[in-house]
This record gives structure tokens, C-alpha cells and sequence, in this order.
């Protein structure tokens, strides 16, 4: 068994082979040539004049001072129409506002009417008095006092999941910093140096990921729970050191969330590094740094990108679990996590102490996953070449009419054969 | 191979040896033993404290500790849980054997729901049924599985045993489930827009009429197969087996599974004498599965025609499944005297433990309701890493439909089936082993979280408590283990991989 | 699937798919393509590949259709198997033996395909399913057509596989396509697709992805099988080469549109199109301006003996040379478990000041080792490299800057070489600014000055490399490599990747370059043609030795290893009646050497 088999198929190539192949459909790649011959082919039939100088295909559009799009340009107008991100963005978007304008954010307060986490009477058992028409038999929308309910200390608690979401949120982004420096350092030096420096780096990524991520959390949530006692800090430095736990808990976190993006980026440069602009840079001069910095971390982009916005999914999730088997956050902070662990005996009689932060859970890290899966469509420039089922349907039927029309002219022969749908023949055979 | 083995082996030793060191000198700042005895009262607490410290040999280095430990555990002496004083060998004697049946059974039914999905999502690229995989499967991937789990625990199990107790028909959630049934099978099946609404109305009406029959009937209330239902259900699957695998067209593979099918249905009266008279243990029941099997092989050698392999695999296959739906009608044929139980008192879907303490069950008894147990636990942990087998799949099967042989499988003038199933099929499982064990040190987390939620005395919750106990010596023994399983699963994939890709087992 | 079973040629076996048409003659027609439009759905409309085309094809001819990149020339014949990609669809008519192809439904196409066509792909490499054996495959699709027990199928494939010339066919028939050679591979495809007799036989660039002799011996072997079989042969290729070795007719396509049809003498001596003309013009010819074989002087090449190596030739002045190799070998280091690899030893090479020196090999002879180690991207692990009076053997990195400033190279894949994230002015500018610490505006004039050397407008300093086509990216990386005005510069297949077209500009920039910057330069192909273009002396590798170095017009006309002999013997010349000449010498030299790759 060769080496191949130990670089080709590590774990990450899993996600490596998604992320390189979202869509790659049977026909993508010969989609794809087509559609640039096409284009090429085309453009130099309508430019024949320019044309000739340089032959077909060459020269197209040569008369023009046309500055072209950059990359970015290009991955940002492919962002912004795929459908499920821009629903990832706003939703996201929303959920920050909402929470940031009621709860404000640092030292600024808020415009909701609980500023301070109290304990009060509990109002007809704590329901929420929040109403939408249409829901439960509403008849009018109204927010009222409490909309997310009392929890069973008469606590409000919209203003209790506002603030988790803005600790998980926090959490969530910080972890996903840390992860992304450590991940792409190591990555890019093992991918990069190869030889003894990737074997080593390797291995230690190999240590970590032989745990599953959830017992190392909890193992480093104790750890940093931990750190006011073991450093002897007086109670106004432990009350200060516990305030900030949640950046705390994310650093530790963001230290063991990396592995898989350091895989990814390593294999990654190290098919960057076969390219032959790596060596033509070598050639012209340019030192390891440049290279790496100039010449490969930016074609890495895509996947540096795309993977720092899924950990972040994965870090609210994380956050909410450890929180959840009480190694996470704990108060004085409030988390989303903390409050379905908190509040777990009254979900018989209190069921909405249950669905709010996991709501909430669930809509931050699936609008980041939405995010997340629209940069991989726009990174990849191959994705979504090939038209809907439907849209190919719909094109057939306008080729069939245009035809008709022709042969009705001249004598053509009209069979049109449908024989690329193997797709869709496929399950009449299976069947 | 050997050589390559013995190699992984001696990794595999090395990277747990260093985990457990690093791990060591984690827990030896993140536990504190001592804390609940700082803030004691008690005037002898300094006496506590040196006792403590004796105990735990806690004025030694912690780097000295480790060698401690380290040679007492290669000794087999797994060092003690200091609150309860109960050594460690007896604590985990039966958390082991529960946790690994939870993540073994959650693997291995999202794999196979996982794969297969994903597949047909794959081959229904861009369509509305791919699409709406997409989504759901973006849907389980961002769900906290802690709040799966009680979402299980608290609402769909409880709102099941209150509807057991006294059943209503909730006829809207009936329609809606059937609609939902329709859809994804024409989605699944697809085709020409008269094919597709064919499906939908078919499965919408069996979906229907299942539910209703079950409801109506009182069928929920005593679930059984019957002899009826196992020869239905045996027949489908045989001409499903055989139209999958060999072809309808292959004749003999197609009388093969059928004889097997009608032969395991026929077989059901005696084995119920069987059964009656002999007490059972597994290895009656293994026994009894090879003995079926065997059978199903002869069937399929006597059949025989040039291809006697694909009829003896499919008889196998057959008879395989009729086995499961015997055992499995057996088990239900305990539901009526076990949901009386005192123990149970109408409530079969448990939320609780591993198995109901002081049930007096028979072997039958017994499965059913460590049945009843494993249900949700392994639910929550399936509905999560279910979605990334779904979109690691449709990825794999992608690219390999891309690749220069299907093509050239179409251009040979193969069937679509055969194209699907031969060529792209074996290829698109390959790269499998290499996420499969990323998966399951991820279930292994997982079940930390299900264990926990649903009580179980697993490894998870040990290692939960521990750690909220301060206990170093079962944390350790539980990052030993899950280090030891999840070198096992890498072992077992490269092994697998090689087994399974001719270019690394021919002339490795 | 199913049909009327007939009897066939397997007497023991009942075919399962229909024969259309029974039995061909010779010279019958067995397929008439009318109106044949290929479509694709791209963007929001559709864009036409291929347009109206019609052409008759008889059983036993063999009909090239030949075209650059994207002329359609393979989809036309794929939409006669319905093998079009999901967004494609074909009109017209094609009828196969009085069988209507074009609107057929998929079960009936299927049993079309591998049973009355068939087809030979480009990559042998991928085109076989790696987990399977090449028996198992070709057994497979004998069954697929035939009812007939797995014994007589295996009986059958092994017949084919002695056919197609597989050495040891019954060992060979259990293993797996990895364990056989490219030329083994592409023969194994060929048994599979004559399995069933086919009436039509589709080859598709069936040896591009080939080694020139590997390419020579399937030439060779589809010739024998054309009188063998009475199929009728569609012959799809952009190499003129293989054209005049097969072809009895020709199709000519552009742009979707076939501009000329005629017989092979017709096209290759009387092109009537333009874009024929041009196209033939373009392609390289071996040995073509050579006006006698007779000599007085002997040959001026040198030789590898039994173990020794070709010896460093005689220094034509006392400048030092801007390449000098002494007993050099490259060595790839044990990487794991694999183990070290040579790839390259005992390589003697001097390249004086402003001259051209071609290195010609086939693939994994180790010339691109050499071109990358003259470039120190390699180490050297034995004797003596010097670059331009730069003694580059064990330098450091940082020793290395000065030297850098010497050299240029040009690499292969114009896609690749470029980074596609960097404005090409960029790149163009990077030697630049790390030597001569330019910036602003006289990089910029510099770089503008680049630009107008390769013959590209200066606003295209600005585009990013994916906006630029194939030959314009090779341009601009020629511009960047000549940035610092290198001693030498490396062409590593510089025109590989290109159109025959395109290919014969970037030459002609090439030499006018070179007589501008006065520049030396190894230049590295696969393709003795282009080299012989351009240089004035080769060499040639093989497996990580030179075999042969001299001077040009000898090494084309007079080799004197037989391996160049072999080299230059399997080279098609696109000119048919010589190439039938070339033809007789190059199938003796095979049957003598008993080669089969």
C-alpha cells in the first residue's frame, strides 16, 4: 500500500470531494468545455474581423478596453444569487438586529423593557403573550410582557434567549477565528514543507481527532472553569475572569476545532503546489513567504472560506451541547444551551422554555450552513452549469416549437432525441 | 498486508500513548479533587484533606502520576472512582457492552439509510426530491443533538405512550404523513410527469390505507406480522432483490429468490413449535439464521444457469430478510403480555435505562424490550449523522457518474440498472471507509449527549459523571477506550479499503 | 431488452439484441447522416455544436472527422449513440442499415450500442472500471448481446484479447486495467468494442492520450483489424499524422460546421477550403524541408553505447555555455514507502550561448526532470550543473537569487502556469519587481514593453487568466519568462496543450523571439516535429538517459540509435502517400523488435 492511499483518502477528503464536487454531475465537466468552446467558438464568429489576426478563439473581444472581473467580483455575483444564502444572510442578519437592539450590545443598553435578568411572579403560568393571527387562534398580534414566556422564577425570558443568542453568536465567531489561524497555519506549512514538518503536524492533528470533539470540550470547559483557582485569583479577579468565560471557553474551543480545516487547506496546497505557477513564481525569484502568501493561500481561499463559515455552525452547536452537560457556559453568562439545561425538569409543564433557544439554535447555524453552501457553489467555478430538470424540460419544448416552425419551412427532419436524459431513464430501469 | 498492518498497529499504540499523557496532564488542571472539601466546615478537614491527598496520591507530580497509573492500567488494574470507592473494572463492566450497542446500531442504520438516500438524491440530481434532500439534510446537520433528544424523550415518546393508552385517529396528520409518502416516492422513482403522478397517487393511497388499517384495526395495540405478512413482505423484497441485482430478465436468479421466499414463509409454522418448546438464546438464533442461509444457498446452486452466483446471492439475500421478519414477528408476539407488564403499564416506548429493571421477560420478552430502549437513542443519534452520510454520498456518486467508465458502461449498450448498480455503484462505496470512522468517533460523542438525556448507563454518562465528580481514573479508562475504538474503526477502514479497491490489494 | 433471437456468428450462442439490417458487404452503405444538428442548452438558449451535417459512410472505409478543440467533431458522433451529455440534444437523421438513430427510444438505442456500434475512447486510463477485471469487462458486454454461458464468453474475450495482440491472454484476462500498460489498456478497449461485431466502429482519439511508438503500434494494429473486420470505421482526431495513416475519407469541421469533405487525397493535396489549407499548413512536418537522404559527410550525432554514456560534445566557442550538464543525475527521493526513483543519470549536455537544443522523449523518460533541475526546481544528486557560468549544483537558496536572474521557463499547461487569482500583468511583472525592484510606473512600462514583444494588445494587463484563451495565456507566460532577458531559457512542451493552429503561431513567435533576445534554449517536447522547427540540435532521452545528440537534419534523417530510429519511424507524417512509405519501415521495425507495449 503506497502513500497515495494514505494522502488520497484521509477523512477530510470527504469533505474535500463535496467541496469539490458539489454538483459535478455526470456531464458537468463536458458541460463545461462545451460551454466555453461554445462560447469561445461563438465569439469568434461574431468577432471574425478582430479575430483573424490571432485565430479562432484568440483575440475575442480584443478591440475592447475592457477591464475584466476579478475573482472576487465573479464570487460575489454567484453568491448573491444563490437563493439559499441570501435566505442564510438575511435570517442571520435578523437574528443579530433582534437581539442586539432589544438586549443592546457591551455597555449600551437595549430598547427592550428587561435590561436586567430578575426574578418575578409568574403571569398565567409563565405562557408566552406573544400572539401572531392564524397561530393557536390569535386573533391579533400583540408581543405583551413576556412574549417568550416566564421561566419557573417568573425570569423574562425573550430577554434571557436574547442574550444566549448573543453569547453563542460571540462564541461562535470567536471559536471560528482561532480555529481558522491554527487551521490554516498548520495546514498551509504542512502542505507546503511536506516532508517531516507535514508528518509531524499531522500526527499531532491525528492526536486530536482521535477524541471525539465533545469529550475535549468538556474535558478544556472544566479546564477553563477551572482557571480562577488554579491561577489563586482574588474574588474581584474571579468575578471578572468568570464575566469573560464565554471568549475564554471559545479560545479553548477554537484549539480543537481546527483539525479539519488544517486537513483540508494541506491537501489543498498540496495540489497547489503541483500547479505550475508555484514554480514559475519559484523561477522568477520569489521566496516561501511570497509564495505562500502571494501565490497559494489566495487560490486556497475558496476552501479556507467555506470551512471557517461551517465551523462557526459547528461551534454554536458545540457551545450549546457543552453548555448543555453543564462544561460550557454557566452563569453569570446566559447561553442557549444553558438555558435548555437550566430549564430541563419544566419542559412537561413549560414546553416553550424548551422551543425558543432551540429555535434559535437551530436558525443561526442553519443560516450559517446556508451561507456556508452558497461561497462553496461561488468558489466552485463549475457548479450549476447544468440547467434544473425542469428548466431542461421547459428548453426541450421550446426547441421542439422552434423546430416545428422551421421544418414547416423546410424540409427538415424533426425527431428530436431526448437520448441525454439517461438521468431521468435511469429509475425506469430500476423500477 | 501484514507488514502494513503491524505498522497502523504500532502507530495506533504510539498516538495513545501520547493522548493519554496529554490527556493525563489536562484533567490534572481542569479535575479537582479536593473541591469539595475546600469549603467544608468540618474541623477536620485538614485530616480530610491529607487522607485525600494520600488516597490519591495527589503530593506526586502529576508526570510521576501518569506512570503510576500507566503501569497499574497495563496491568490491568484500572484504578477506582474515589466517591464511591468502587473500582473502575466494575463500573464499566456494563457501560461498555450498552454504549457500544448504541453507537454500533446507530452507524450502522445511518449508514444504509444514509448511502442509500444519498444515492438516489445523486441520481435524481436537480430535481425537486434532490433538492428537498438538500435541505433536510442542511436541516438535521444544524440541530444540537442534545435537543433531538429531548425532543424525542419529552414530547414524540411521551405523546406516543399517551396515544397508545387511548387511541384517537388524528386523521389530518394521517393525510399529511400519506402526502408526504407519495411525494418522496415519486420524487425517488421520478420519471416522465405521468409516471411521477402514478407513483404519487400509489403510495399515497397504500400509505393510507397501512395507516388506516393499523389505526383502525387496533393493530398499534397488538403489532404482529402473522404468517400472512411474511410471505407478502418475503415475496416484494424477493422481486425486489431480484430486479435490483440480477435483472428480471434473469429468470433463474428470480425462481430462486421466490422458492426461498415461499420456503422461509412455509418454515414459519414449525419454527413456531420450535420456539414454543425450546427455550432460546442467540445461539439457537445464529444457528437457525445459518441454517436459513445455507438452505437459501443450496436453493440458489440448484437453480443454478451460468450465472449460479447471482441466484445464490439473491436467495441469500431473500432469505436473510424473511429470517429477520420471522424473529421479528416472534418478538411482537410478547407485545400484548409485555405492555401488561406492572412494570410497563401501557407505556411501552421508554425514556429511561437500557432495559426495564424487574421485568421478569423470557428470551422474546427480553428483545423487545431492550427494543424499546434502543429506539429513541439511536433515533437521535441516526437523525444526525444521517445527513452527512446523505450529502458524503450524493457527492461520491457525483463524481463517479463523471468519470470516463460509466460512460463507456453506457456505450457497451448496458442497462441503466446494470450501469447504476455494477459500475458506479462499488466505486462510489469506496471512499465510504474513510468517513465512516470520522463518523463514528463523532457518534461516540454523540452518544455522551444520548446517553446522558436518556439515562443510560453507558460509557458517555460514566465519563459525564466522572467528570462532574472530579474523578480522574474512569475519565481516563473512558478516553482509552474511545481512543482504542477509534484506532479500531481507522484499522478496520484501511482494511476494508484494501479488501475493496483492486489497486491497493493487487500488488500492494 | 429483448427480440427476435437470431443465430449469429457465436454458433452456440443466441444473440439477445437485434441485428439491424442484416448482414453488411463490403461497400455497402452502412450509415447515412443527414441534417445532423447537435444542440446544448447553455446559459438561457440554445447553442449549436454541430450543424447540418451529412455524410454517407460504407462498411470497410474507415472516415476521419478532424476539427480543432470544440469544432463538435465529437459530439457529432456521440449523438448517434445517445450519448449525448443531459443538456444536449440531436436532430436530423442518421440511419444505421436502414435504422433511424436519432429520436430512437433509450432500450432500443442500448441495443445499438456495443452490438451494432461501438466505441473506442480517448483515455484508456479512466475509460476501464478500475475495480473490475479487463476479462470480466469484456465478457460483460459479449453478454450484454448474447445469451451465451460465462465459459464461452471467457472463451471468446480471450480470442479478442489474442486479436488485439495482449500478450499472455489468459494470464491477462484476470487482471485489474491498473496492472496493464497504456497501449495494453487501449487494446483491451478496442477487443471490447469489436466483442460483438460491430457494424460501425467509433474511434475516438483512440491515441492521443499515447506515447508516439505506443501510438505507432495501435495504428498499426487498427489496420490489421480494418481487413478483418468489414465494419465501417468513424475516425475521430485532431492529429493530421494519424489522419493520412487511416483515413480513406475526410470530414473537416469548424465551428460546429463541416467546410470540407472529400477523399484523403483530395484534402491532402488538394484542400479546397481555406480553413484547410490554413489547418494543413499549420501542422508540423517531420523532416520536411530535407531535400536528399544522400550525404557525403557521415552523420554528426553521437550515441549511448553498451554503458557508456553519450559523451559531452565539443565546445563551438569559449564562452561559457548557457548550459552545461556533466554526468548529472536527478534523483526523486524516497517519499515514504516509495522508493527512490532516477530519474534521470549520467546526462551529459552542453548548450552553447543563443542556441536552440530540442529534447525529445516520451512520457517518463525524464526530459521535464531535466528541464526543471536546469531551472534548480530540482536538485542535482550527482556531477556537475552549471547555468550561464553559475555553478548551480549544491547552491543555496539564497545563492540561487542571483542565478534566477539567468533563466526563464515556460511551462507546459498554459492554464496552470499562470496564477489565476493575479492580473496577468501581474505575473508578467514578478521577476521584475523581486530582481530589479520595480513598481509603479516603469513596471509598468516594462511590462507594457512585454506585452508588445508577444504580440498582445497592452490593455490585456488587466485581464485574469481564466478571460484569456489557450494561446494568449502560453503568450503571456513566453512574456513573463522573458521578463529579465534570461541566458537560457527552459521551454518545457511549451505547445502541447495548444491547437495545431494556435500552435504554429506561438512557434512562429517563438523563433522570432528568439532571434530578437538571442536567448539559448532547451526546448522540451514529446513531438519531434515542433522540435525539429525550432532547434538545431536534439537530443533524445530515454528512460532517464540520452540516447542520441546531434544536429538536427542528422538526427531526422540518419538516426543512429535504434531507439531514435523507433522514435522517428512511429511519427505519422500528415501526408498520406508518404506516410504509407513510413509506414512499411515503421511496421518492420515493430515486427523486428517484437514490441508490444
Amino acid at each position: 500500500m503506497s502513500n497515495d492511499r494514505f494522502q488520497n483518502n484521509e477523512p477530510d477528503d470527504a469533505d474535500r470531494l463535496e467541496q469539490a464536487l458539489p454538483d459535478g454531475p455526470q456531464a458537468d465537466r463536458e458541460i463545461g468545455v462545451d460551454a466555453n468552446d461554445a462560447g469561445e467558438a461563438a465569439s469568434a464568429r461574431t468577432g471574425e474581423a478582430t479575430a483573424d489576426a490571432y485565430g479562432r478563439g484568440e483575440g475575442v473581444g480584443e478591440g475592447q478596453e475592457v477591464q475584466g472581473l476579478s475573482q472576487g467580483q465573479i464570487v460575489w455575483s454567484r453568491f448573491i444569487r444563490h437563493r439559499g444564502a441570501i435566505f442564510g444572510l438575511v435570517t442571520l442578519g435578523l437574528v443579530i438586529l433582534l437581539s442586539v437592539l432589544s438586549m443592546g450590545i457591551g455597555p449600551i443598553p437595549g430598547l427592550w423593557r428587561v435590561q436586567e435578568i430578575t426574578s418575578g411572579d409568574v403571569i398565567d403560568g409563565g405562557r408566552p403573550t406573544l400572539s401572531v393571527p392564524g397561530i393557536g387562534g390569535a386573533t391579533g398580534f400583540a408581543i405583551g410582557a413576556n412574549p417568550f414566556g416566564q421561566d419557573s422564577l417568573g425570569r423574562d425570558y425573550f430577554a434571557q434567549v436574547m442574550l444566549g443568542v448573543q453569547t453563542s453568536l460571540l462564541v461562535a465567531f470567536i471559536l471560528g477565528i482561532v480555529a481558522l489561524l491554527i487551521g490554516v497555519t498548520v495546514g498551509s506549512a504542512a502542505g507546503f514543507y511536506r516532508g517531516k514538518v507535514d508528518m509531524a503536524l499531522m500526527r499531532f492533528t491525528d492526536l486530536i481527532i482521535t477524541l471525539p470533539v465533545i469529550v475535549l470540550g468538556a474535558v478544556l470547559g472544566a479546564l477553563v472553569s477551572r482557571v480562577p483557582l488554579r491561577i489563586g485569583a482574588g474574588p474581584e479577579l474571579t468575578a471578572s475572569i468568570r464575566e469573560n468565560m464565554p471568549v475564554m471557553l471559545a479560545v479553548a474551543l477554537g484549539c480543537i476545532l481546527w483539525t479539519g480545516l488544517a486537513r483540508l487547506v494541506r491537501s489543498e496546497f498540496l495540489t497547489l503546489r503541483e500547479r505550475e505557477f508555484v514554480d514559475s513564481a519559484r523561477v522568477a525569484g520569489a521566496s516561501d513567504w511570497r509564495i505562500i502568501t502571494k501565490h497559494m493561500l489566495p487560490n486556497a481561499i475558496g476552501v479556507i472560506v467555506v470551512n471557517g463559515t461551517l465551523l462557526m455552525s459547528a461551534a454554536v452547536t458545540l457551545e450549546a451541547a457543552l453548555s448543555f452537560v453543564n462544561f460550557g457556559i454557566g452563569p453569570p453568562n446566559i447561553s442557549l444551551g444553558y438555558l435548555i439545561s437550566d430549564n430541563q425538569g419544566a419542559f412537561s409543564t413549560r414546553p416553550w422554555l424548551f422551543w425558543w433557544p432551540g429555535l434559535f439554535i437551530i436558525l443561526i447555524a442553519l443560516s450559517i450552513n446556508f451561507i456556508g453552501d452558497g461561497l462553496r457553489d461561488a468558489f466552485d467555478p463549475r457548479t450549476k452549469k447544468i440547467p434544473s430538470a425542469r428548466a431542461m424540460a421547459k428548453a426541450e419544448k421550446q426547441l421542439v416549437a422552434s423546430r416545428g416552425a422551421a421544418s414547416a419551412q423546410s424540409n427538415g427532419a424533426t425527431a428530436v432525441q431526448s437520448n441525454g436524459a439517461t438521468a431521468v431513464q435511469s429509475k425506469e430501469d430500476a423500477s | 498486508m501484514a507488514r502494513f498492518i503491524a505498522r497502523r498497529l504500532a502507530l495506533a499504540v504510539g498516538t495513545l500513548f501520547v493522548l493519554s499523557f496529554l490527556m493525563y496532564g489536562l484533567l490534572e488542571f481542569a479535575l479537582d479533587p479536593l473541591v469539595d472539601l475546600r469549603e467544608n466546615p468540618a474541623p477536620n478537614r485538614q485530616e480530610l484533606i491529607d487522607n485525600r491527598i494520600r488516597l490519591l496520591n495527589l503530593d506526586v507530580p502529576w508526570y510521576q502520576r501518569y506512570f503510576l497509573w500507566l503501569g497499574n492500567f497495563l496491568t490491568g488494574d484500572f484504578g477506582i472512582a474515589w466517591r464511591t470507592m468502587q473500582p473502575v473494572a466494575t463500573l464499566v463492566r456494563g457501560a461498555i457492552a450498552t454504549s457500544v450497542q448504541l453507537v454500533f446500531a446507530a452507524t450502522i442504520i445511518s449508514i444504509l439509510l444514509g448511502v442509500t438516500i444519498g444515492l438516489v438524491s445523486a441520481l435524481r440530481q436537480y430535481t425537486s426530491f434532490d433538492y428537498a434532500i438538500t435541505f433536510v439534510s442542511f436541516l438535521l446537520y444544524s440541530l444540537p443533538i442534545f435537543w433531538v433528544a429531548v425532543l424525542l424523550k419529552q414530547f414524540l415518546a411521551i405523546g406516543a405512550n399517551d396515544y397508545l393508552q387511548s387511541p384517537t385517529v388524528n386523521w389530518p396528520l394521517v393525510v399529511i404523513l400519506s402526502i408526504v409518502s407519495g411525494l418522496f416516492w415519486a420524487g425517488a422513482l421520478g420519471g416522465k410527469r405521468a409516471k411521477r403522478i402514478q407513483v404519487f397517487v400509489g403510495a399515497f393511497v397504500v400509505t393510507l390505507a397501512v395507516f388506516a388499517g393499523a389505526l383502525l384495526t387496533g393493530w398499534v395495540n397488538n403489532p404482529t406480522i402473522g404468517i400472512v405478512g411474511i410471505g407478502v413482505l418475503s415475496v416484494a423484497l424477493a422481486l425486489g432483490v431480484s430486479a435490483l441485482f440480477a435483472g428480471m430478465n434473469n429468470k433463474r436468479a428470480l425462481y430462486a429468490a421466490l422458492t426461498t421466499a415461499v420456503l422461509g414463509t412455509v418454515l414459519w409454522w414449525p419454527l413456531q413449535w420450535l420456539f414454543f418448546y425450546v427455550e432460546m438464546n442467540w445461539l439457537w438464533i445464529i444457528g437457525l439464521l445459518a441454517l436459513s442461509l445455507a438452505l437459501a444457498a443450496l436453493i440458489g446452486w440448484l437453480f443454478g444457469g451460468p450465472d449460479r452466483q447471482i441466484s445464490i446471492r439473491g436467495a441469500m439475500i431473500t432469505a436473510l430478510f424473511t429470517s429477520v421478519l420471522i424473529f421479528v414477528d416472534r418478538v411482537l408476539q410478547t407485545w400484548v403480555p409485555y405492555n401488561n407488564a406492572p412494570q410497563i403499564r401501557g407505556r411501552p416506548l421508554a425514556t429511561i435505562g437500557a432495559s426495564t429493571p424487574g421485568l421478569n421477560a423470557d428470551f422474546w420478552m427480553a428483545q423487545l424490550d431492550r427494543a424499546t430502549h434502543i429506539m429513541l437513542p439511536t433515533l437521535a443519534l441516526v437523525l444526525i449523522s444521517f445527513a452527512t452520510y446523505v450529502r458524503y454520498q450524493r457527492g461520491a456518486m457525483l463524481e463517479v457518474l463523471n468519470q470516463d467508465y460509466i460512460r463507456t458502461a453506457r456505450a457497451k449498450g448496458l442497462s441503466e440498472r446494470v450501469v447504476i448498480v455494477r459500475h458506479a455503484l462499488r466505486n462510489a462505496l469506496m471512499p465510504l471507509a474513510s468517513i465512516v470512522p470520522v463518523d463514528f468517533i463523532t457518534l461516540i460523542g454523540g452518544a455522551v449527549i444520548t446517553e446522558t438525556i436518556f439515562g443510560w448507563a453507558g460509557m458517555g454518562r460514566l465519563f459525564i459523571t466522572s467528570m462532574d465528580g472530579q474523578e480522574v481514573d474512569p475519565v481516563m479508562f473512558y478516553i482509552i477506550l474511545t481512543g482504542g475504538l477509534a484506532m479500531i474503526a481507522n484499522l478496520v477502514a484501511d482494511f476494508l479499503y484494501a479488501v475493496i479497491d483492486p489497486r491497493i490489494r493487487v500488488n500492494a | 431488452m429483448s427480440s427476435t433471437p437470431s443465430r449469429s456468428v457465436f454458433t452456440d450462442a443466441i444473440k439477445l439484441s437485434k441485428d439491424t439490417g442484416g448482414p453488411v458487404a463490403k461497400g455497402d452503405v452502412i450509415l447515412d447522416v443527414k441534417d445532423l444538428t447537435v444542440r446544448f442548452w447553455v446559459g438561457q438558449e440554445w447553442f449549436t455544436a454541430v450543424e447540418n451535417m451529412s455524410y454517407q459512410l460504407r462498411a470497410g472505409e474507415v472516415l476521419a472527422i478532424v476539427g480543432e478543440s470544440g469544432s463538435g467533431k465529437t459530439q457529432s458522433s456521440m449523438s448517434l449513440l445517445g450519448l449525448l451529455p443531459p443538456t444536449g440534444r440531436a436532430t436530423g437523421s442518421a440511419d444505421l442499415k436502414g435504422t433511424e438513430l436519432v429520436g430512437m427510444s433509450i432500450q432500443e438505442l442500448r441495443e445499438v450500442r456495443g452490438n451494432e456500434i461501438s466505441v473506442i475512447f480517448q483515455e484508456p486510463m479512466t475509460a476501464l472500471n478500475p475495480v473490475y477485471t479487463v476479462g470480466f469487462q469484456i465478457v460483460e458486454t459479449l453478454r450484454t448481446h448474447y445469451l451465451i454461458n460465462p465459459g464461452a464468453a471467457k472463451e471468446r474475450a480471450i480470442d479478442l484479447m489474442r486479436m488485439v495482440e495482449i500478450p499472455d491472454p489468459e494470464d491477462s484476462f484476470n487482471k485489474f486495467p491498473h496492472q496493464l500498460s497504456g497501449g495494453q489498456r487501449q487494446r483491451i478497449m478496442i477487443a471490447q468494442a469489436l466483442a460483438c461485431e460491430p457494424k460501425l466502429l467509433i474511434a475516438d482519439e483512440p491515441t492521443t492520450a499515447l506515447d508516439v511508438t505506443v501510438q505507432a503500434e495501435i495504428l498499426k494494429l487498427m489496420r490489421q483489424l480494418r481487413e478483418r473486420v468489414s465494419a465501417g470505421i468513424i475516425l475521430i482526431t485532431h492529429d493530421m499524422g494519424v489522419v493520412a495513416d487511416m483515413a480513406d475519407r475526410i470530414i473537416v469541421m469548424k465551428d460546429g460546421r463541416v467546410v470540407e469533405h472529400g477523399s484523403s487525397d483530395e484534402i491532402f493535396n488538394h484542400p479546397q477550403h481555406p480553413y484547410t489549407q490554413q489547418l494543413l499548413a499549420s501542422v508540423p512536418h517531420l523532416a520536411e524541408h530535407v531535400e536528399s537522404t544522400e550525404f557525403d559527410t557521415p552523420p554528426r550525432t553521437v550515441i549511448e553505447a553498451e554503458g557508456t554514456p553519450v559523451p559531452l560534445n565539443e565546445p563551438l566557442s569559449d564562452a561559457a555555455p548557457a548550459l552545461l550538464m556533466e554526468d548529472v543525475a536527478i534523483v526523486y527521493p524516497k517519499q515514504g514507502r516509495r522508493a527512490e526513483f532516477r530519474a534521470a543519470e549520467h546526462i551529459n549536455l552542453r548548450v552553447e550561448q543563443g542556441e536552440v537544443v530540442g529534447l525529445v522523449g516520451e512520457s517518463g523518460s525524464g526530459k521535464t526532470t531535466i528541464g526543471r533541475a536546469a531551472v534548480a526546481l530540482l536538485p542535482v544528486r550527482e556531477g556537475r550543473l552549471t547555468v550561464a557560468g553559475h555553478d548551480i549544483t549544491n547552491a543555496s537558496m539564497k545563492e540561487l537569487k542571483p542565478f534566477r536572474k539567468t533563466v526563464g521557463i515556460v511551462f507546459q499547461d498554459p492554464g496552470s502556469s499562470l496564477n489565476p487569482r493575479l492580473p496577468v500583468g501581474e505575473s508578467i511583472g514578478e521577476p521584475l519587481l523581486l530582481h530589479e525592484g520595480l513598481k509603479g510606473a516603469d513596471l509598468s512600462r516594462r511590462v507594457e514593453d512585454l506585452l508588445d514583444s508577444v504580440h498582445l494588445p497592452r490593455s490585456m494587463r488587466n485581464r485574469y487568466p481564466h478571460e484569456l484563451s489557450g494561446g494568449q495565456r502560453q503568450r503571456i507566460g513566453i512574456a513573463r519568462s522573458l521578463a529579465l532577458n534570461p541566458k537560457l531559457l527552459i521551454a518545457d512542451e511549451p505547445t502541447s496543450a495548444l491547437d495545431v493552429s494556435v500552435q504554429a503561431r506561438v512557434l512562429k513567435l517563438f523563433k522570432e523571439l528568439q532571434e530578437q533576445y538571442g536567448f539559448a534554449c532547451l526546448f522540451i517536447s514529446h513531438d519531434l516535429a515542433v522540435v525539429e522547427q525550432v532547434s538545431t540540435r536534439i537530443a533524445v532521452m530515454h528512460r532517464g538517459h540520452l540516447v542520441e545528440v546531434g544536429d538536427t537534419l542528422d538526427i531526422v534523417t540518419r538516426p543512429q540509435h535504434p531507439y531514435t530510429q523507433r522514435l522517428l519511424s512511429a511519427v505519422p507524417v500528415p501526408d498520406p502517400a508518404e506516410q504509407r512509405k513510413r509506414r512499411e519501415l515503421r511496421d518492420a521495425i515493430i515486427e523486428r523488435e517484437h514490441l508490444v507495449s
